[in-house]
């Protein structure tokens, strides 16, 4: 399942850079509040798909044959996918949601301020990065901003057994760091060395948890 | 005789050294995790599970408990002092608690939360007690066909107060019971959704998904919103004044109870029980108009509701051993992974178990309480790591975590691509707790299903003739139904309430669509 699950968020973005194209120049920066949000439409076709991929493989699953049994490995994914398929209609049909009174200002879930207005804080944040210490990242667009952090995670899980543990993590931790926009290089240098080590010591001859060690000795 | 017996027998093992230090670790390192603003009592545990995975089961419940109230509170720190509720458990408690700060009472506002805490775990412990063993001794009665029910109203219960969006709660259950159908079927041993990948055979691991879906998707957004929403917060005297704790008694009391009555309702967790709380203060104060401005007892009523509630839901994770909320869910989870089967056999099985954790949260709300108190301006500073080193440094606990569990690259990859997909649902209004629910629940479910029907000679209509059974099912369409008419007040909608079919069909349908 982890295939169809993958693919879902390859999916979406998909298609709603499609749409987004429509309306913007995808190469503007996008205000963080509109990143990653996507109509109703798009989320119930992209959920759709991933039904549809869901059933036929849900109807693709051999039956048990070799004793009688009232529920089949089958059963219960044919009905998932249903039941997954009406919901992405359902989903579908929905209005997009309508603008949000910001009860929450910056906590947890902030509404973000939908499609149907430009945020006022796109000029703010996207043009005037004046408190740069206080923001994450160097790129305008937190689109890309995020690509790149999950493409460094990606690079971080390749390297992990090639480089060991150690190595890998420190050149993560450094380079994120030092990326986001830490400036006390040295404080970035300290953990980037220190926590590594300490967390291998910790698991390897603490709790016994074998991580991988690369080209160092120990 | 009994209760008290055994109570001090589960304080002879929670006393011990050990348990003691594991308290103590559990509950400091959950108000560490629970202060970082975005990260809640969910990712709190499910960053110190793999931690917990060597440890003997007792002990390791016993640290997860900690973990689970320390975040409660450590929330409540970054809502007072930064308006920036890192649970949604905790957020009446900025309504009163930031006004309070601002006021240059931080302090005062902390120790209220503090004490109201101490005062709503405790009694929400007094509250387990009295009721986990009269509620084992009647859920032993119960045969898969009710536990299946059972299930489906907890995934319902969760979806309706989950979230605004019905569907969109509805569609993240359905797709944690997916993930959790993957691998081997341990009934017929076909395999299911595995794409011939043989690290999927034994199915995704649950921590995988929990740390994915709310750590790592947590710092996504975090980095998403460019890690806005932080400021620097002073703390003050803590001293209360006696008129002040005379002022807070009654509805810190009252919350309590409500509280723990909320918490033990599946689904109703300590967001719900701390709003209601909160209006239940608002309207019986005579002072009700100052809410919102710096009301202390705006302060202790939802601090008192949320931990009692989050005691409360230990109830049905411990005598059904089916989880009422997200974080008793990856409670849940964890214990499986240690070889532990809650529900009603525990208690008479693992005594040692039960009391010893009943006991340990007694021991957990003092520490808690001497812990927080002294310790408070320096949490405060925690407040103000930078969020360039912390969001690292999350992700590092994550793949240390994963790895620590599966020694698989493969699973790394996938907690990446959860915490993508958890990162995109964050985006767009997904609730993130009904799929983790529906992960722990789907494999349960559809075991109690098969049973229930090998029992009934393949007879769908058991679930509906059977009348614990059928009466929980019931209640599990009822618990929709406020969303379902809010949906169609809000807005025009192609009629997700269709009337009733079929009973039988009904039945089978509403696990996969519980839908009224």
């Amino acid at each position: 399942m982890s295939g169809p699950t993958t693919e879902h968020p390859g999916g979406a973005p998909s298609g709603g850079s499609a749409r987004r194209a429509r309306r913007w120049n995808p190469l503007s920066p996008v205000a963080p509040e509109r990143a990653f949000r996507f109509s109703p439409r798009t989320l119930g076709v992209a959920i759709g798909l991933f039904a549809l991929g869901y059933l036929a493989l849900a109807f693709q699953m051999p039956d048990y044959t070799a004793v009688s049994v009232p529920v089949q490995p089958s059963t219960l994914p044919r009905w998932l996918g249903v039941a997954l398929l009406i919901l992405a209609v359902l989903l579908f049909f929905q209005r997009a949601p309508e603008e949000e009174a910001p009860a929450g200002p910056a906590a947890g879930t902030a509404p973000g301020s939908g499609d149907a207005s430009p945020a006022p804080s796109e000029a703010a944040d996207g043009g005037a990065p004046g408190e740069e210490g206080a923001r994450l990242g160097r790129l305008e667009d937190p689109r890309l901003e995020t690509g790149l952090f999950v493409a460094a995670l990606c690079v971080y899980v390749a390297l992990f057994e090639p480089l060991g543990f150690v190595l890998s993590t420190a050149l993560y931790l450094g380079s994120m760091t030092w990326y986001l926009g830490y400036r006390r290089h040295l404080a970035t240098a300290a953990v980037a060395l220190g926590l590594p080590f300490a967390l291998y010591a910790g698991m390897t001859w603490g709790l016994g948890v074998v991580l991988p060690s690369g080209p160092l000795p120990f | 005789m009994g209760m008290l017996d055994q109570l001090l027998h589960g304080f002879s093992i929670a006393l011990t050294p050990q348990n003691l230090l594991f308290v103590f670790v559990g509950v400091l390192a959950g108000t560490i995790i629970g202060i970082l603003p975005g990260l809640g009592p969910m990712s709190a545990i499910a960053l110190m599970i793999p931690i917990a995975y060597g440890m003997e089961p007792t002990s390791a419940i016993i640290m997860l408990a900690g973990v689970y109230y320390g975040a409660i509170f450590g929330g409540s720190t970054s809502s007072i002092l930064l308006n920036a509720p890192g649970v949604a458990g905790t957020v009446a408690t900025s309504f009163d608690g930031y006004p309070m700060a601002l006021r240059g009472k931080a302090g005062k506002a902390l120790a209220i939360a503090a004490i109201s805490s101490f005062v709503g775990g405790t009694i929400g412990v007094v509250g387990l007690m009295a009721i986990a063993p009269s509620l084992a001794s009647f859920a032993v009665s119960f045969g898969p066909t009710e536990y299946f029910a059972l299930m489906v109203l907890g995934l319902t219960a969760v979806v309706s107060l989950g979230g605004r969006n019905l569907v969109k709660g509805l569609v993240a259950a359905v797709i944690g019971v997916m993930v959790a159908l993957v691998g081997i079927d341990s009934q017929t041993a076909i395999v299911r959704f595995t794409f011939d990948l043989p690290e999927l055979y034994e199915g995704v691991e649950f921590l995988i998904v929990a740390l994915g879906v709310f750590a790592l998707a947590e710092v996504l957004v975090m980095l998403n919103r460019r890690g806005r929403g932080g400021a620097r917060g002073g703390v003050t005297s803590l001293r209360l004044s006696g008129g002040e704790l005379r002022r807070i008694t009654p509805p810190t009391l009252r919350s309590s109870v409500l509280g723990f009555f909320t918490g033990v309702l599946p689904g109703a967790g300590a967001t719900v029980a701390s709003f209601l709380s909160y209006s239940m203060e608002k309207k019986l104060a005579r002072d009700g108009d100052t809410f919102g401005q710096g009301n202390p007892k705006g302060v202790a009523a939802p601090e008192a509701a949320n931990n009692a509630a989050a005691v409360g839901s230990f109830v049905p994770l411990m005598t059904l051993g089916v989880p009422g909320s997200g974080t008793t869910a990856i409670l849940l989870g964890a214990l499986l992974v240690l070889g532990v089967q809650p529900g009603p056999m525990m208690l008479t099985d693992n005594p040692d178990m039960f009391w010893g954790v009943v006991a340990s949260m007694y021991v957990g709300s003092l520490v808690l309480l001497i812990l927080n108190l002294p310790l408070i301006p320096v949490f405060a500073k925690v407040l103000n790591t930078p969020k360039a080193v912390l969001v690292p440094l999350v992700v590092v606990f994550c793949v240390v975590g994963v790895y620590g569990l599966s020694f698989s690259v493969f699973d790394l990859g996938l907690l990446a691509a959860f915490g993508a997909i958890g990162f995109l649902m964050r985006r767009n209004d997904f609730p993130a707790a009904p799929l983790i629910l529906g992960l722990i629940l789907g494999g349960l479910m559809e075991t109690s299903m098969r049973r229930a029907l090998q029992i009934s000679g393949g007879e769908w209509s058991v679930f509906v003739t059977e009348p614990i059974s059928a009466g929980l099912l019931a209640v599990a369409v009822l618990s929709l139904l406020p969303a379902v008419v809010r949906a169609l007040r809000g807005r025009r909608r192609p009629g997700p309430a269709a009337p009733a079919p079929a009973a039988e069909e009904e039945a089978r349908d509403r696990a996969p669509t519980p839908r009224g």
